[in-house]
């Protein structure tokens, strides 16, 4: 389990992360929803210990950041290293020896290729391989499904699912909520640096009709479209 | 004007006296300088052969214009190799290297190459991997150096050849890596300095130990020189990589490089440098290694 109690973050006098408080248990696949900007990255790279933060971050592991796979929005890629080689360097880091990388290439990817090379969608499908062969136990999946194709869509959700079923936590951010519909167990709204609602699979539904009035309103007859 | 932190009227003067004390070094320790001072000059000056630099040129000016500003900018990246040749009254080798400058100018990258250069260092990414990849020609050009220095009897070219791939892997460790490779270990500070330290010894030992057996074979009487040399890039490369921890998440600071130029001098000092980086590095990496 991972509890996370009162975590603010500050950058200089801008409060990002106001008082959170969370808990993601074993098992389970949790959704952290909200507009740009309202924390979402900053709550992750807190989690993994990435930036430091006010509050408190317990787990069960020793090292929580040990046992954690980390997607990033967008992963960075050295300019002349192959896919190949950033799965065996994401391997090397956990002293995990692989073999037979082609047969684990799920998402077909040219591994011999220079990832730098990669676009965007391929590029996320590469990173996301690399941290699935790390053996990690939490995953934190920042918009795993930012452009990459449709077929992949349903291999990262089958995935997920796979996951939730070896008991492994994962927590997810997305924009597409159809695809956190399908995968979590509970989704936490957050706005402006605070988890202002947590909602149960049940109440899934709801929460997409509440978040359209909420978002979208009466925001686009602004426009005026005719 | 202050750029990395240090006053550009300090910064220039600096830079200009490192460049020629160096390549006083060169001509005083070898007659075949020129010619690897040529081949210092070019390789500096193909980085502005880059295709992603020369394409957005090429997109701003006509094909006229685009050329004359490529030649007259390889002129002046290559101006003080040029003058330093003249000041040796290296006179048509001066003449020879901004030739064969303009001639750079010509050789057109291709955007669309993406061929995969292979390394043998693509079992142990990262540093090596790639910085072979981008410096995979000066490898064949210090093998060569060295069966000159061996055919003509010269061992202190064979030892610049060694410090040709020394300077070279030193390169590779200039940059800080994106915070997410280092926070990916699962190892200490401790561990994970001497696991970085481990890889880049071994590695540049690989990449030397042609040069090395020839070496020793052929100046056997000389090889207490040889290993001097060895276990000097041995501490400067400790010392890069110490030093490149011990301001991370940020680059290296001027005051570092300074430090690092100032045991060019006295190479003992590195004594000092080596333990100060190292602990300096155990402290900055404590943070993301979660330690």
């Amino acid at each position: 389990m991972i509890k996370i109690e009162k975590l603010s973050k500050f950058y200089g006098k801008n409060q990002v992360l106001n008082s959170i408080d969370l808990e993601f248990k074993k098992g389970k696949v949790y959704g952290v929803v909200g507009e740009n900007g309202a924390g979402k990255t900053t709550l992750f790279r807190c989690l993994s210990g990435l930036e430091d933060y006010k509050g408190n971050i317990s787990s069960n592991y020793t090292k929580l950041k040990d046992h954690l796979g980390l997607l990033l929005t967008e992963p960075f890629f050295f300019s002349k290293i192959t896919g190949r080689e950033y799965i065996q360097l994401l391997a090397n880091s956990r002293q995990i020896k692989l073999s037979n990388i082609e047969n684990k290439n799920i998402f077909d990817l040219p591994l011999n290729q220079y990832a730098s090379t990669y676009s965007t969608g391929m590029k996320k499908k590469l990173a996301l391989t690399a941290i699935l062969l790390q053996g990690n136990d939490v995953f934190i999946l920042d918009e795993p499904f930012n452009g990459v194709d449709i077929q992949s869509n349903l291999i990262i959700t089958e995935i997920i699912k796979r996951f939730k079923e070896l008991e492994k936590t994962v927590i997810i951010s997305s924009h597409i909520f159809s695809t956190l519909a399908d995968t979590c167990d509970e989704i936490y709204l957050m706005k402006n640096g605070e988890v202002i609602k947590k909602v149960e699979q049940v109440d899934f539904n709801n929460l997409e009709k509440e978040m359209k009035e909420f978002t979208v309103g009466t925001r686009i007859d602004k426009l005026e479209l005719k | 004007m202050i750029d990395f932190g240090l006053p550009l009227l300090i910064g220039y003067p600096l830079l200009l006296f490192l460049f020629i004390l160096l390549s006083n070094y060169l001509f005083r320790n070898t007659e075949f300088a020129n010619y690897v001072y040529g081949l210092i000059a070019l390789s500096f000056v193909s980085r502005l052969s880059d295709p992603k630099r020369n394409d957005f040129l090429k997109s701003i000016f006509n094909k006229d214009k685009y050329k004359k500003l490529r030649v007259v900018e390889n002129l002046i990246y290559c101006l003080p190799f040029t003058l330093f040749l003249i000041y040796k009254e290296q006179f048509v080798f001066s003449i020879l290297l901004n030739l064969l400058i303009i001639i750079i100018m010509l050789f057109n990258f291709s955007t669309n190459v993406n061929v995969t250069i292979p390394t043998p260092f693509s079992k142990k990414p990262f540093e090596f991997a790639v910085g072979f990849r981008k410096t995979f020609y000066v490898f064949p050009i210090a093998y060569v150096l060295t069966y000159i220095s061996v055919s003509v009897g010269n061992f202190s070219l064979g030892v610049f050849s060694v410090l040709l791939i020394g300077i070279t892997c030193f390169s590779y460790y200039s940059k800080i890596e994106n915070d997410y490779f280092v926070w990916n270990y699962n190892l200490s500070p401790k561990e994970f300095l001497l696991e970085k330290t481990k890889t880049c010894l071994i590695n540049f030992l690989l990449l030397s130990l042609p040069i090395i057996i020839t070496l020793s074979f052929s100046f056997f009487n000389q090889i207490d020189i040889l290993i001097v040399f060895i276990l000097l890039c041995f501490a400067y490369l400790t010392t890069i990589i110490f030093a490149k921890y011990s301001s991370f998440p940020n680059e290296m600071n001027v005051s570092q490089l300074i430090l690092i130029a100032t045991s060019l001098i006295f190479p003992p000092i590195l004594l000092i440098f080596i333990p100060l980086f190292y602990y300096q590095s155990i402290k900055k990496l404590k943070d993301i290694l979660n330690d």
